[in-house]
């Protein structure tokens, strides 16, 4: 079960990727658990995610949870703008799946 | 480094700043914790001041319908400093890894130790008596919001401090944890609270008397009308305008500053609506995310997203457009702001940053002439779609017309720049629109 959790200022944008992102996970048959949440809720979320992506409009995040993910081991990063503006879950997808298994390699 | 680096780093720099300060998101998420409660006290005032509900059930049944419901958005929307107290207090501590429901406590107990504790009444004929054991529900709201959020983070870090010192009393580990737990928070309480009193008591010999309409007179209001001057607020669209055509959150990044003044501007139209006097603020909460984020998102970008689904014929223009509709609806505007590009795209840069200038203008002059009535102060979440938002918010139909007049400002501000985009993509990348031609 992969669980990849998107955060941006109040998960409102990032909700519209989780379900492109959850129907791309259904077509290609990988188990996964995709959800989005509001800054505020990170610190706690995260504990129960194997990755987390940021909006771009909120790419600072990174910088902020960057201990914290380093000592839960868990991947981080920001979505590039272009793909999150056209709601490309599969390539969210995609990205997330790689950055779990980059980490499960290290 | 290329120009946008240049451009992009320090506004990175400040926007995580913002976003990221400690003091800011404390705030920030204390003003959250009464969002459901404002929410509830809000929808019970919309019903008992529904537009035309005297001519329904008459003067007497609104006056009745009026005091019936009056109580929710007292004990809701009319103390929120009391939750805003509490919220500081609790977030402070929690962040200082600190228990958090006693720094909660302990901060709304000493805002209320430097709250006056009676009120003076004229009477009818002309006297004035104290009434004493009083707490007036005003200083719990607007007038005390600002000596609330600095009282709050002074007793919170006091508590915290004095609970990093250790000087607390240890009890036996026989001892349940909940009875350890209140001792373990004996010392540090009595040491802020102490500190408190004595404020209230030195503020007696000030010609202010208390702290309260000391931080209201020299903090308080010389902020809340600057914040509400319409050259702050077109600095604020401004920078929020110019932090999003870099990509990042330019609304959250300017909340994180703007938003105690304008929560308490709002505060303040509150209590002047339920009391039935005349509202006196123009720029509120409400007036930024009604009046701006309200029109498709910060940047009002619904007009902008309707061009692209119905006006443009490029194939990819289409998408973007009909991808960006339906979350635009709801003033969710990511999809566009990021698929049309709007970041870091030169050719529409200039609609981007005048329309939203431009409506800002419009709205508060036709505000401040009285054609359009001023907010409330309820609150009405920023998801609520165009035209109903603005009837919500200022309790009349002429917020959703101005709303309506807004679309057409971006209407046309973004027309002449997104049909020249187009066509310049229906050279680049001919054989698309053919697609949709065909």
């Amino acid at each position: 079960m992969n669980k990849i959790m998107l955060a941006c200022s109040s998960g409102m944008s990032t909700s519209l990727l989780v379900n492109k992102m959850k129907q791309a996970a259904k077509d290609e048959g990988i188990d996964a658990e995709i959800w989005a949440v509001g800054q505020t809720q990170v610190p706690e979320e995260m504990k129960k995610a194997d990755v987390v992506l940021f909006g771009p409009q909120m790419r600072f995040l990174k910088n902020k949870f960057a201990n914290e993910a380093k000592e839960l081991n868990i991947p981080i990063d920001s979505i590039a703008p272009v793909v999150y503006g056209r709601c490309d879950g599969k390539a969210v997808l995609a990205m997330a799946l790689d950055l779990i298994k980059k980490n499960g390699e290290k | 480094m290329s120009w946008f680096e240049k451009i992009e780093q320090p506004l990175m720099t400040v926007g995580e700043k913002l976003n990221n300060n400690k003091v800011l998101q404390i705030l920030r998420d204390s003003f959250m914790l009464a969002f459901p409660l404002t929410i509830f006290g809000s929808i019970t005032l919309i019903i008992a001041n529904f537009p035309f509900l005297s001519n329904m059930i008459g003067e007497e049944g609104a006056a009745a319908l009026n005091a019936l419901l009056g109580p929710a958005s007292t004990a809701t929307m009319q103390i929120a400093t009391v939750f805003l107290c509490i919220g500081i207090g609790y977030y402070f501590s929690k962040d200082q890894g600190c228990d958090p429901i006693f720094g909660g406590a302990i901060a709304l107990a000493a805002f209320v130790l430097v709250t006056p504790m009676e009120l003076i009444h004229t009477t009818e004929e002309g006297t004035s008596i104290v009434i004493s054991n009083i707490l007036d529900i005003n200083r719990l709201g607007a007038r005390g919001m600002f000596v609330g959020m600095i009282g709050s983070f002074l007793a919170a870090w006091l508590y915290c401090w004095a609970t990093k010192k250790n000087w607390t009393i240890k009890m036996p580990d026989s001892v349940p944890p909940a009875v350890s737990k209140s001792f373990s928070a004996l010392i540090p309480a009595c040491l802020t609270l102490t500190v408190f009193l004595l404020i209230r008591i030195g503020f007696q010999f000030t010609p202010w008397g208390n702290i309260h309409d000391f931080i209201y007179e020299v903090v308080q209001a010389p902020l809340t009308h600057l914040g509400a001057t319409l050259g702050a607020t077109i600095v604020a669209i401004f920078a929020i305008q110019l932090l999003w055509f870099f990509g990042l959150h330019g609304q959250i990044i300017v909340n994180s500053v703007l938003d105690p003044i304008w929560n308490a501007l709002t505060l303040e139209n509150l209590t002047a609506f339920q009391a039935g006097q005349a509202i006196p603020n123009i720029v509120t909460k409400q007036f930024i995310e009604i009046f701006t984020v309200g029109i498709g998102g910060s940047g009002m970008t619904l007009a902008a997203v309707l061009i692209l689904a119905f006006i443009c014929k490029h194939k990819q223009l289409r998408q973007v457009g009909r991808l960006a509709l339906p979350a635009g609806c709801f003033n969710v505007n990511e999809p566009v702001i990021y698929g049309l590009p709007i970041v870091l795209n030169p050719t529409i840069v200039l609609p981007w940053i005048v329309a939203p200038i431009i409506n800002v203008c419009i709205v508060y002059f036709a505000m401040a002439s009285g054609l359009v009535p001023l907010t409330t102060g309820v609150t009405v979440p920023w998801t609520t779609p165009i035209f109903i938002s603005g009837m919500l918010a200022t309790n009349s139909l002429m917020g959703g017309v101005i709303q309506l007049v807004e679309l057409a400002v971006v209407f046309v501000c973004w027309l002449p720049f997104l049909k020249s985009m187009d066509r310049q993509m229906q050279k680049d990348f001919p054989e698309e629109a053919e697609a949709v031609a065909a």
